[in-house]
């Protein structure tokens, strides 16, 4: 840095007018036009022509490999180019994706944020229509609609399910063996007392971890059960006026807090990601894992047959309504893909042909949703997925599927969740702080 | 200089303390990188059974021979295009002096300290307008700018450093500029070429915001923006993450390794020039 | 022949020019201009002034990362520069020997390592069954260990230790280069007058280095303000945002938030940081010249 120089002005006013310049010439960074590459009608037909469906999808999720390969082998005019990125950079990278001009013909989408504001996404009406997906379970699709204000849950069907989700918890049956435990907890008191047991005899009560912000699973199940889950969803729908600061995210953040006091969560709670949650659950180490039914097939793999339990977060009172995070493994078709109506043929083609349902099952241990008349898939008797269908049933019966908080809006949780929940579990801050601060950033985010 | 044997002596334990912290990263890696793929590995310790074949298992997971590809085509057409831009604007500077060349300098000098996140959003948008998102052009052409005020800095100091009657001598017997530039300076400036290849190589192999922001598809990145997405679910088994960060090191270990004198050389006159 | 000459000159400039005014001095100008809108990257944008640089300065979790960048000059900088004078001592007054040349090669070793490397291999160092807890339980100081990066306390010290490690080799190699070139009758001189080790340190060896001095000051402190990989491969930025620094930021802003303007205004405002410590250091080494 010898070579420093100090800039002669001349230099720095060219700079300066420069920047006036295209500031000045109104040359707006952005297109304003949303415009929609919809052609209205819509055909259920398979195209006869050699295509090439582009997947953009998430690594470690090889469901659509497998899907694509037997789409391939009923259909090989149609071929599949699949491509994966991390949940994180492809969370980072999907509006981008869609916006470019090779976008991919099917995109992972957790989130719609504000893609459908931005004409990003292919409304599905049409397909809804033409294939008949009112026969669905409807609940399943609601939080895959958007209106065009950005509130979900109702307006035009944008996303597509490749197969649901739930959560609940896992619980090692050895441990819980040694530890006492003879049936899991019907209620939270019990599930409490359990806890303690646990912690008396030595054993870590619970495996979760905050490093990227997975415990968010117990905090939610947690709210979920304290207060009115409809308020909970509207907020996740982001319907104007409502609100994280509720009684019972306050209940759920301070209970949350006080497992973390007592010593049910690991010390190290804020340096273990979900890698190494699942890592340690299935080493044998913690009682209860708070996870979703995709973790069913490692965690028997692990543990063996019987050696663990899946069960639903139990309610505050005896037989009181099942709730549950669900949610799709919800795919997007960009708007500007040129192969809408292949694309909807291979979505409609996973949820009713039954090898793709199969497929989705034993892949994912998910249920493959689409027509609840439609046989389900076979499953090993006895298995962890098993159970997890049966759960998916019985929370679908009692109406109880919620999203992802962490889905509420692009940047939550990244950029509140993670971070406040870490200093929540190490007291840095008090539940009602927690709150506050969700929404705080919540309200910035979308006013984007 | 003379120093009492008890200096020497706690001198050379200070240093070989350090030299200790120095490797011991590396080689808890290497400790860890050996361990069981299917559990969380534990300490530091030469594992009783190494998993060599972790160190495969990532080659193939990772697509190393794909990444390998993908790196070394930025590298051959980044490292040579600058070096050859640097090389005709630092003899203009440097030999020419250009008149308004100045200008050219005082202009670079501030590209000497932008960090690269102040500038990467509007490249973004800039590649996607090119139609380049998603190719290693997006990481090469933005490479070849940004390496400008650097390359042309040191190759400036270069040509300073020779003797002007060397030119003139040539001019005389009737060459021209270029016939000048290509039969008489290319070849005196070989070592600060080479200087500054070495350091071009070194920062491209290692670049990763930009792949990591301009390139979606893990396998048109660099080394070092591809191990960026291991490190999502890419590969979720620690042991290979590790196997994997080694692989990735290792090619500019050795050639380090190889070429020690000219790196460091390199390294040093890169900073004391910048 | 005098335009001739000119011409030749500048068709010699041009494609440096073109390349560096496309890739650098266009994408800035552009980022100064977004950073006056709002904008979430792809739909329509709004003019909103200086409003993004006044959000920068009032809301605390974007002036945190500026105050963690300043921090961690005391890693990336103050650390290194002070091992690096101390070690490059030590080698000088060692014998020429494999030794000494083989440290060489080894403390310059991290820096050819990829940052993103540096940043897998220090999580394990720092992790809850990693080396450094390993080492602490075999020594007896078990109750020490902790996982080093989740600890409100010591995340940020332990990502500043990475820097430390990667730039000391840098500043030691590079001092020690500086020191080969100090006229060793000044050392004779301050001998005769009676210069103890330290008095001598500082009476010949620091004046005799203070450009390279200068010069490391200046590198690793735009290193500090601008880390980003290292950052991003070890913490993200957590626990809470003790170790968020401005790379991360603007990346999560632009790319994760869609708040493309707010952005560009943080990366405007950091290379408005980076000349405002760097231009001083450079001044007072040419008035002292």
């Amino acid at each position: 840095m010898s070579t420093f120089i100090r800039a002669p002005r001349a230099v720095v006013l060219a700079a300066a007018a420069a920047v006036t310049l295209l500031a000045l010439a109104g040359c707006a960074p952005g297109s304003s036009n949303a415009s929609q590459g919809q052609s209205g009608s819509v055909s259920t037909a398979l195209t006869t022509k050699k295509v090439t469906l582009k997947i953009q999808d998430e690594t470690g999720f090889p469901v659509t490999s497998n899907l694509a390969a037997e789409f391939t082998k009923q259909h090989p005019n149609v071929k599949f180019k699949i491509v994966r990125d991390s949940f994180q950079n492809l969370l980072a990278n999907s509006p981008r994706l869609m916006a470019s001009a090779d976008a991919p013909d099917l995109i992972r989408l957790s989130t719609l944020g504000s893609t459908v504001k931005d004409g990003l996404v292919t409304n599905l009406d049409p397909y809804f229509k033409a294939y008949g997906w009112d026969k669905f379970s409807a609940g399943q699709l609601a939080s895959a609609r958007m209106t065009t204000a950005g509130v979900r849950g109702e307006g035009s069907l944008w996303q597509f399910g490749l197969g649901y989700s739930v959560t609940g918890i896992y619980m090692n049956q050895k441990l819980a063996d040694k530890v006492g435990i003879t049936s899991v907890p019907a209620t939270i008191d019990e599930l409490e007392a359990d806890l303690q047991k646990a912690k008396t005899a030595g054993v870590l009560p619970v495996q979760t971890g905050m490093q990227d912000g997975v415990g968010t699973f117990v905090l939610q199940a947690l709210i979920n059960q304290y207060g009115d889950k409809a308020k909970l969803i509207d907020w996740m729908f982001n319907k104007p006026g409502a609100t994280f600061d509720t009684p019972a995210s306050l209940k759920g953040a301070t209970k949350f807090q006080d497992w973390a006091t007592k010593g049910y969560l690991p010390t190290d709670v804020n340096a273990i990601n979900y890698t190494t949650m699942v890592a340690n659950f299935t080493a044998g180490q913690g009682l209860f894992m708070w996870d979703g039914n995709w973790d069913a097939a490692n965690v028997q793999k692990a543990l063996g047959k019987g050696g663990a339990q899946f069960f639903l977060m139990p309610p505050t009172t005896k037989g009181g309504k099942y709730v549950a995070m669900g949610a799709g493994n919800t795919f997007a078709i960009p708007s500007k893909s040129k192969n809408h109506d292949t694309t909807a043929y291979f979505l409609n083609w996973i949820a009713t042909n039954s090898k793709a349902r199969q497929i989705v099952v034993d892949i994912t241990g998910a249920s493959p949703g689409g027509d609840p008349a439609q046989k389900l898939p076979t499953v090993e008797k006895g298995s962890l997925i098993e159970t997890a269908l049966a759960m998916s049933a019985s929370v679908g019966k009692d109406d109880g599927f919620t999203d992802f908080i962490a889905n509420t809006t692009s940047g939550i949780y990244q950029g509140a969740l993670q971070p406040d929940e870490q200093l929540l579990l190490t007291d840095k801050i008090t539940p009602d702080a927690f709150t506050k601060a969700i929404q705080a950033f919540y309200e910035k985010d979308l006013a984007g | 200089m003379v120093t009492s044997k008890s200096e020497v002596l706690v001198g050379r334990i200070i240093l070989i303390v350090v030299l200790v912290l120095t490797l011991l990263p590396l080689l808890g890696m290497l400790s860890a990188a050996l361990q069981s793929p299917d559990r969380l590995p534990t300490g530091l310790a030469w594992p009783t059974n190494p998993h060599w074949e972790n160190f495969v298992t990532a080659f193939t997971v990772g697509h190393v021979w794909v990444l390998l590809g993908s790196s070394l085509l930025i590298v051959v057409v980044v490292v040579p295009v600058s070096l050859l831009f640097a090389t005709l604007a630092g003899y203009a500077l440097g030999n020419l002096r250009v008149r308004g060349g100045r200008v050219v300098l005082v202009a670079m000098v501030l590209g000497l300290t932008i960090p690269f996140e102040a500038i990467i959003i509007p490249l973004y948008y800039q590649i996607t307008s090119y139609g380049l998102l998603n190719t290693q052009w997006a990481i090469i052409l933005p490479l070849i700018g940004l390496y400008m005020p650097f390359g042309v800095f040191w190759m400036r100091a270069h040509f300073i450093g020779v003797p002007r009657e060397l030119s003139e001598a040539a001019r005389v017997d009737g060459a021209g500029v270029l016939q000048e530039f290509r039969r008489i300076q290319i070849p005196l400036a070989r070592p600060a070429l080479s200087a500054l290849g070495i350091l071009l190589f070194l920062w491209t192999w290692n670049q990763f915001l930009l792949p990591l922001v301009l390139v979606d598809d893990p396998d048109k990145r660099t080394m070092a923006g591809a191990l960026g997405a291991f490190q999502g679910q890419y590969i979720d088994a620690l042991p290979l993450l590790f196997a994997a960060a080694l692989i990735v090191m290792l090619p500019t270990i050795i050639i380090y390794v190889i070429f020690q004198r000219q790196f460091i050389g390199a390294l040093l006159q890169g900073a004391v020039k910048g | 022949m005098a335009r001739r000459a000119l011409l030749t000159g500048w068709l010699f400039l041009l494609p440096a020019v073109v390349a560096y005014c496309l890739f650098v001095l266009y994408p800035l100008l552009t980022a100064v201009q977004y950073s006056f809108y709002k904008w979430n990257g792809i739909g329509a944008s709004t003019w909103v002034g200086l409003y993004n640089y006044l959000q920068i300065f009032t809301d605390p979790t974007l002036l945190a990362p500026i105050g963690n960048a300043l921090v961690l000059i005391i890693y990336f900088t103050i650390i290194p520069v002070v091992s690096g004078l101390i070690l490059a001592t030590l080698i000088r007054n060692m014998r020429q020997n494999a030794f000494s040349s083989a440290a060489r090669t080894i403390l310059f070793l991290p820096q050819i390592v990829p940052l993103v490397a540096a940043g897998i291999a220090w999580s394990w160092m720092y992790a809850q069954t990693g080396t450094i807890n390993s080492i602490l339980n075999t020594v007896g100081l078990g109750f020490l260990s902790r996982s080093w990066l989740a600890d409100f306390g010591t995340a940020l010290p332990a990502v500043g230790l990475i820097g430390s490690w990667v730039l000391t080799g840098l500043c030691t190699v590079l001092l020690l280069t500086g020191m080969g070139k100090i006229d060793p009758s000044l050392y004779e001189a301050a001998r005769i007058d009676g210069a103890g080790w330290f008095r001598m340190f500082g009476a010949v060896t620091l004046p005799g280095v203070r450009q390279e001095i200068v010069v490391l000051v200046t590198i690793t402190i735009i290193s500090a303000l601008s880390s980003f990989d290292i950052i991003y491969t070890t913490t993200k930025g957590g626990p809470g945002t003790t170790t968020l620094v401005p790379g991360i930021s603007i990346f999560r802003l632009a790319f994760v938030q869609g708040q493309v303007g707010l952005a560009s205004a943080l990366g405007i405002v950091l290379l408005i940081l980076v000349l405002a410590v760097v231009l001083p250091v450079q001044r007072i080494a040419r008035e002292r010249d």
